[in-house]
């Protein structure tokens, strides 16, 4: 049994299509990463998949528990890490676990266990009794994901975990997701940190204006963009109008700089790497490093959401 | 014919229930000493009474009723008015309509904390009424019933106008307001029903404070307008509408 089943999907808000007939399944075990731009219908998906909106048509089933009509049920198997960390600031840290417990009807002793163990493992144990008032965004943050797996879900669904967070927070939270991972829950994952889905998703989905513009495996998104690929260097000295002259070099199709680093998107790196080394020849340059790289998912996410990079930032075309 | 699953209904209600307790106990904990909670729930019905009962040539004991009834409609209203705007602004409601309960239960948990809020508040007039005026309670038992009855009913009351989907406490309370002003001045608090005009009197049967008020009436004076047993059927009618209507909005709101 999938654990998420979408079947046409449609929701409208008034003459705005948020999602067009949208499907999609995710398997037991499953680590599956919603990319997309903002707007795009990552948030809709998610509060329609947990019950808090109703669809305009088609259908969505947790654990084979239609969402719609059998919502208690549905729910009951899932997690839900919002994107806010949303914890309650008058309560400790204590209180925020065992209300989450109660209203997933957690029994005393196993809320109490649960909850000691959550708290230790986020490190937050020692202020357990303090109010989240005076916690950290980091802490609110460990918190939050801590109140999610309370209730031992099968599903977790973890919109933008990471986002803005001190490294010692994140990492904590990316080991945890790990094990959760190795120890067979589901872990559908919204983020706009498109490597933190390359390295922890099984697949992913890129949505752009609701509609699913592709679903497969990170390595097998970039297979069907070869084309971009690209070259990264940095020179022992840079100066103001070196990306406009890079950017001019044959076979080049676009060029960024991203710190000391340039990087020249082309479909043939040879022919750039070639004209690259005779520019800095003849600018008195020295190559520091250079380094070819297929595409990425960034790449590809870019190509199918119809952004387009613009010096070091990325803008809408539309 | 088939057979109807007792033990899993029984289970089901036993889980909601114990969720909604655990949503009231949250709001108990959070929101009960609130400042605005305080001056909405206890200050403002003891002030807007003073107005209107200071230079009355009556005996301040026999005032203790209307001061009930009407502390009952402010405190128990005031509560979710107040707790859900604020909780969608910070998203922790967005955790209360994601849980495995029904929204009936939601709805039913909200409501229990402003109830309770009100019963406790409602005891202050009821006990300066017994200690300092001797005012005397004719039927306690009714009086129960109809402080219970009617601090339900407008903490339900609370609960629906909070559906409006505004992260604004002020957009709400507004909004309450319009009705709740009214309430008092239409529901022979203040003006015995027999008193007003036929219009006033016409309007007066939709209001839940006047058969809480009559009760309340009753409890301490043995005369009333209505019938208790009519009050209690009135207020209980009131009560199931607003429910339902609070959980249509919800449902509406969050689509």
């Amino acid at each position: 049994m999938n654990a998420i089943e979408v079947s046409h999907l449609v929701k409208q808000f008034g003459t705005l299509t948020a999602l067009n007939d949208i499907s999609f399944s995710v398997g037991e075990g499953e680590t599956f990463g919603f990319l997309g731009p903002n707007g795009a219908g990552k948030t809709t998906t998610i509060r329609i998949l947990t019950g808090i909106s109703r669809p305009s048509s088609g259908t969505a089933t947790i654990f084979g528990h239609d969402i719609e009509n059998d919502t208690v049920a549905a729910r009951q198997s899932m997690g839900i890490v919002s994107e806010t960390s949303n914890v309650y600031d008058d309560l400790t840290g204590w209180q925020n676990m065992m209300f989450s417990a109660e209203l997933y009807h957690v029994g005393r002793k196993e809320r109490e266990k649960k909850s000691e163990e959550l708290l230790t493992l986020f490190g937050l144990n020692e202020r357990r009794n303090d109010l989240v008032h005076g916690f950290s965004k980091g802490m609110k943050r460990r918190l939050t994901l801590a109140m999610g797996l309370v209730n031992s879900p099968r599903l977790l669904f973890l919109d933008e975990p990471t986002s803005g967070l001190d490294v010692q927070s994140n990492l904590i939270i990316r080991d945890v997701v790990t094990d959760l991972v190795r120890e067979g829950v589901t872990v559908f994952l919204t983020t706009h940190n498109i490597e933190e889905a390359n390295v922890m998703c099984d697949r992913v989905a890129i949505i752009n204006k609701g509609t699913i513009a592709a679903i497969d495996a990170p390595e097998r998104l970039k297979k069907t963009i070869q084309s971009v690929q690209s070259i990264e260097f940095s020179f022992d000295h840079n100066a103001p109008d070196q990306l406009d002259e890079l950017r001019r070099l044959p076979m080049a199709n676009d060029a960024r700089k991203a710190g000391d680093k340039f990087k020249i998107y082309t479909e043939d790196p040879s022919a750039v790497i070639d004209a690259m080394m005779a520019y800095a020849r003849s600018h008195n340059l020295r190559v520091i490093s250079i380094t070819t790289l297929g595409p990425s998912l960034e790449d590809v996410f870019i190509r199918l959401t119809g952004l387009q990079r613009t010096g070091g930032a990325v803008h809408a075309i539309d | 014919m088939p057979s109807i699953d007792y033990e899993g209904w029984t289970e089901r209600l036993s889980r909601e229930m114990s969720a909604a307790w655990a949503i009231a106990r949250k709001d108990m904990r959070i929101y009960y000493l609130k400042p605005n909670i305080i001056v909405m729930g206890i200050l403002f019905p003891l002030f807007m009474f003073l107005a209107f009962a200071i230079g009355k040539n009556a005996p301040p004991g026999t005032l203790i009723p209307g001061l009930i009834a009407i502390t009952l409609l402010f405190s128990a209203s005031s509560i979710e008015p107040v707790s859900i705007p604020i909780e969608r602004r910070v998203k922790t409601f967005d955790r209360l309509l994601s849980a495995p309960i029904s929204l009936h239960s939601l709805v039913f948990g909200e409501s229990l904390s402003g109830f309770l809020y009100s019963l406790g508040i409602a005891c202050l007039p009821l006990v300066v009424g017994v200690i300092v005026f001797s005012t005397p309670i004719v039927h306690a038992l009714v009086l129960v019933i109809a402080m219970a009855l009617t601090a339900f009913c407008f903490a339900t009351l609370g609960t629906l106008f909070a559906a409006y989907p505004t992260e604004n406490v002020g957009e709400v309370m507004s909004m309450l307001n319009t009705v709740r002003l009214p309430l008092i001045f239409i529901s022979g608090v203040f003006i015995p029903i027999s008193a007003m005009p036929q219009i006033g009197q016409a309007i007066a049967f939709f209001s839940p404070l006047t058969y809480g008020n009559d009760m309340i009436g009753y409890a301490y004076t043995g005369t009333s307008l209505f019938s208790p047993l009519l009050d209690i059927l009135a207020l209980l009618i009131f009560i199931l509408i607003f429910q339902f209507v609070a959980n249509r909005l919800y449902k509406k709101f969050n689509e």
